[in-house]
């Protein structure tokens, strides 16, 4: 294209753009805004179902309502569904996500949660060093030392592999675990905050504290059903080298799961139990059916 | 994983037979070892049936206490049960016999024998789904997604309970059955129910055949098609006990139980029975009801004692709350909160609480609530403060929540009130107007058994 010809043409857009030409406009396809794709993340999977035209379909649902499988999701040709396939996508990102984010600062300052932080410098190390998101430098060591000191209990709560989970049940679970002990005359101390926390971090506390029994809001690893799954793992005498047997677990706590209130309940309900039985993880007898 | 067994017995006092079973409900931690207990009934086996007695009686309207206790006496003797063994189940006294002036002198007479937390009838509604659990329906509605429609279809009245999806959708009685009219051996009348009366001119003590009877037995039958809207209605409102059942559209499936179940086949002679029931059988046959897709029932004349031995024990959740409580707890009256309510400020649900009360004063009643919408701490204490306000008048505070938040609920209002007994339960649906039992403690004290005596049905 020479000079003249990049002339002509400019002139021409000029002449376009301010009206004055006699060619009309070369005009694109006229644009309607569709509705808005609904949020695929926030769609019951119990409740949904896709096959067309099924022989029973009420049925089908109401075998859906019990599992949150991917079961009924119909088919296009041999593959899913577009809406199966962006659904299944939003939730394996909901579930990187969760791993990958921090909980924000804005939450363990508006809880009056007391912030630490494992060895671990960032969440690269935190996920490819295990061992040092057990463990605490001089610093947050000292800071543990001070809110543990005279607690016989201490509660706390670590983002552990989901932010999602502590964000959502944390709060909830350890408010209802709070009210629960304090009927039975315990009464909780300020709550440690732990970034990048393993369950293991309990024993260096333990350690540093010389508390009689840890309890741990922790995120679960998320997964395709849920994000924000947590669980609480109590140890009694925690100390570092402790076998993880001589741990009690409850997890599942999310919203389909055991509800964070009803959880916190029943935490505030086994505590009790495992001080005056000294024991927690397999060394505890618990009455009735286990 | 280990399980617990409870004893369980079904006494079934009817118009024409009373019969006892035992059964053993097995239960069973469904969680993992990693997760809150969540006990359940995972086992039922009927172990011991009593002969089909005839129900002993004084004369027409009284039934013989004292004879039946014998007969029950018995029973617990060839099955060799002390009743101190027995920890759950329920003496029902069903049909007509219902109506006898001396119901409550029966269930004291077998007070003392049946065991201690053994729940007494609390009317039709209870009896129809009893019979049609026992019967099998709700399992069936639950495997086939079909609505199951099941008439148990007794001496004296037809119990209807439809189902599905394995839930109790709608009740209803009638006043259809083999024994609405007796005659003795050289078939002279000597009973007619006075439900009868308008519909046909036999006389006491008239002597009677088949052909006489033919005509009152079809009455019958074309009652029940009216009932089922198979038939247009006529004589439909003089048989209705409470109430007729609503079907839904699609029509359900049909199931049979009862005596006259059993008649259903007409192989037997008329007069059989020195009653209706063969006669009615024969025509229930032919009737319209038999155009509809008919299932076999799991049990027929038994049915009613099996839903009574087997399914009226049902199990709360496994995270609740009790305090200073002495179990069992029997016939508490449910007032229940609506969703609306429960979303109102402490001062103001206590208010309403206050006004539900006061329809029953001097009696310790079960508040009942959903709880859903209850998922955050400060929902939670605003409801717990609410409760804690309104039932404060109580001696015990009753709380039994659909939703699971039995333990944390229980908690909050329990540190409000120190020391007050206190129950807080969860899983258990309760409908106002319903009434509640609650037995001894299961599963190392982690659930409770309860029974739901449901009057009305929403």
């Amino acid at each position: 294209m020479n000079k003249d010809e990049l002339t002509t043409i400019v002139a021409q857009m000029l002449r376009q753009m301010s009206g004055l030409s006699d060619e009309p406009p070369v005009k694109a396809a006229d644009y309607t805004p569709t509705a808005p794709t609904p949020d695929f993340g926030k769609v019951d999977l119990r409740k949904q179902y896709l096959v067309e035209n099924p022989a029973n379909g009420a049925a089908f649902l109401s075998l859906k309502a019990k599992t949150p499988a991917r079961i009924g999701v119909g088919r296009a040709g041999a593959r899913y569904k577009t809406e199966t396939m962006l659904r299944f996508r939003a939730d394996h990102a909901a579930a990187q996500d969760s791993v990958f984010s921090l909980v924000p600062e804005e939450f363990y300052k508006k809880n009056n949660l007391v912030f630490v932080q494992t060895r671990c410098k960032d969440k690269d190390e935190y996920l490819t060093r295990p061992d040092l998101g057990r463990r605490f430098d001089e610093k947050n060591q000292q800071i543990i030392r001070q809110v543990g000191q005279g607690q016989r209990v201490l509660l706390v709560i670590g983002d552990g592999l989901s932010s999602a989970a502590v964000e959502a049940n944390a709060i909830d679970c350890a408010a209802a675990i709070r009210q629960g002990l304090s009927a039975s005359g315990i009464t909780l101390g300020e709550t440690l905050f732990i970034q990048y926390c393993r369950v293991g971090a309990s024993d260096h506390i333990g350690d540093l504290t010389g508390c009689e029994l840890v309890c741990m809001l922790v995120g679960e690893r998320p997964g395709l059903v849920t994000s924000e799954s947590m669980s609480a793992y109590i140890t009694y005498k925690p100390h570092i080298g402790i076998s993880e047997s001589k741990r009690t677990v409850i997890s599942n706590i999310h919203r389909q799961g055991t509800p964070a209130l009803e959880a916190g309940a029943h935490i505030a309900s086994l505590i009790p139990t495992m001080l005056a039985q000294k024991a927690s993880g397999i060394d505890l007898r618990q009455e009735g059916m286990q | 994983m280990s399980v617990q067994r409870l004893l369980s017995v079904g006494i079934d006092i009817g118009t024409t037979t009373t019969q006892l079973i035992f059964s053993r409900l097995t239960l069973e931690n469904q969680a993992s070892s990693f997760s809150v207990p969540q006990i359940s009934i995972t086992g039922k086996e009927v172990v011991f049936q009593s002969p089909v007695h005839f129900t002993p009686l004084l004369d027409a309207r009284h039934i013989d206490a004292q004879a039946v206790r014998e007969l029950v006496r018995q029973d617990y003797a060839a099955a060799g049960v002390a009743p101190a063994e027995v920890e759950t189940g329920a003496v029902i006294i069903t049909g007509e016999t219902a109506r006898k002036d001396n119901a409550d002198a029966v269930l004291s007479m077998l007070a003392g024998l049946a065991g201690d937390f053994v729940v007494a009838t609390a009317g039709p509604a209870l009896e129809s789904i009893l019979a049609g659990k026992g019967a099998g329906c709700a399992e069936l509605s639950r495997n086939r997604h079909r609505a199951v429609l099941n008439l148990d279809i007794g001496g004296g009245t037809t119990n209807m309970a439809l189902f599905a999806d394995g839930q109790v959708v709608d009740t209803g009685c009638l006043n259809v059955g083999g024994r609405l009219l007796r005659y003795n051996a050289a078939h002279e009348i000597d009973y007619l129910s006075p439900v009868l009366a308008p519909f046909c001119a036999l006389q006491l003590g008239q002597r009677v055949g088949e052909e006489d009877l033919q005509p009152v037995a079809q009455l019958l039958a074309q009652v029940l098609e009216q009932a089922l809207g198979l038939r247009e209605q006529s004589s439909l409102p003089q048989f209705i006990t409470d109430k007729n059942i609503a079907l839904p559209g699609d029509f359900p499936l049909l199931c049979f139980s009862g005596g006259v179940a059993d008649t259903l086949r007409g192989d037997l002679p008329w007069d059989s029975f020195g009653d209706l029931g063969v006669l009615l059988g024969r025509e229930i046959r032919k009737s319209r009801l038999f155009e509809q897709t008919v299932v076999p029932a799991q049990q027929t004349i038994r049915a009613t004692v099996i839903g009574a031995g087997s399914h009226s024990t049902e199990l709360s959740g496994s995270t609740i709350f009790y305090r200073n409580m002495t179990f069992p707890l029997k016939n508490l009256p449910v007032i229940a909160l609506t969703r609306a309510e429960e979303a109102l400020s402490p001062a103001l649900l206590s208010d309403k609480i206050m006004q539900k009360l006061a329809r029953h004063p001097d009696e310790q009643v079960v508040l009942a609530l959903r709880g859903e919408s209850c998922t955050d701490f400060s929902a939670l204490q605003r409801l717990g403060e609410g409760i804690a306000q309104g039932l404060r008048s109580q001696t015990a505070l009753l709380i039994a929540a659909r939703a699971d938040i039995g333990k944390a609920l229980g908690q909050t209002v329990a540190c409000r009130l120190p020391e007050t007994p206190l129950v807080a339960l969860d899983g258990v649906p309760l409908d106002e107007g319903s009434y509640l039992d609650i037995g001894n403690p299961v599963a190392g004290g982690q659930a409770l058994p309860v029974v739901i005596k449901t009057l009305i049905l929403s």
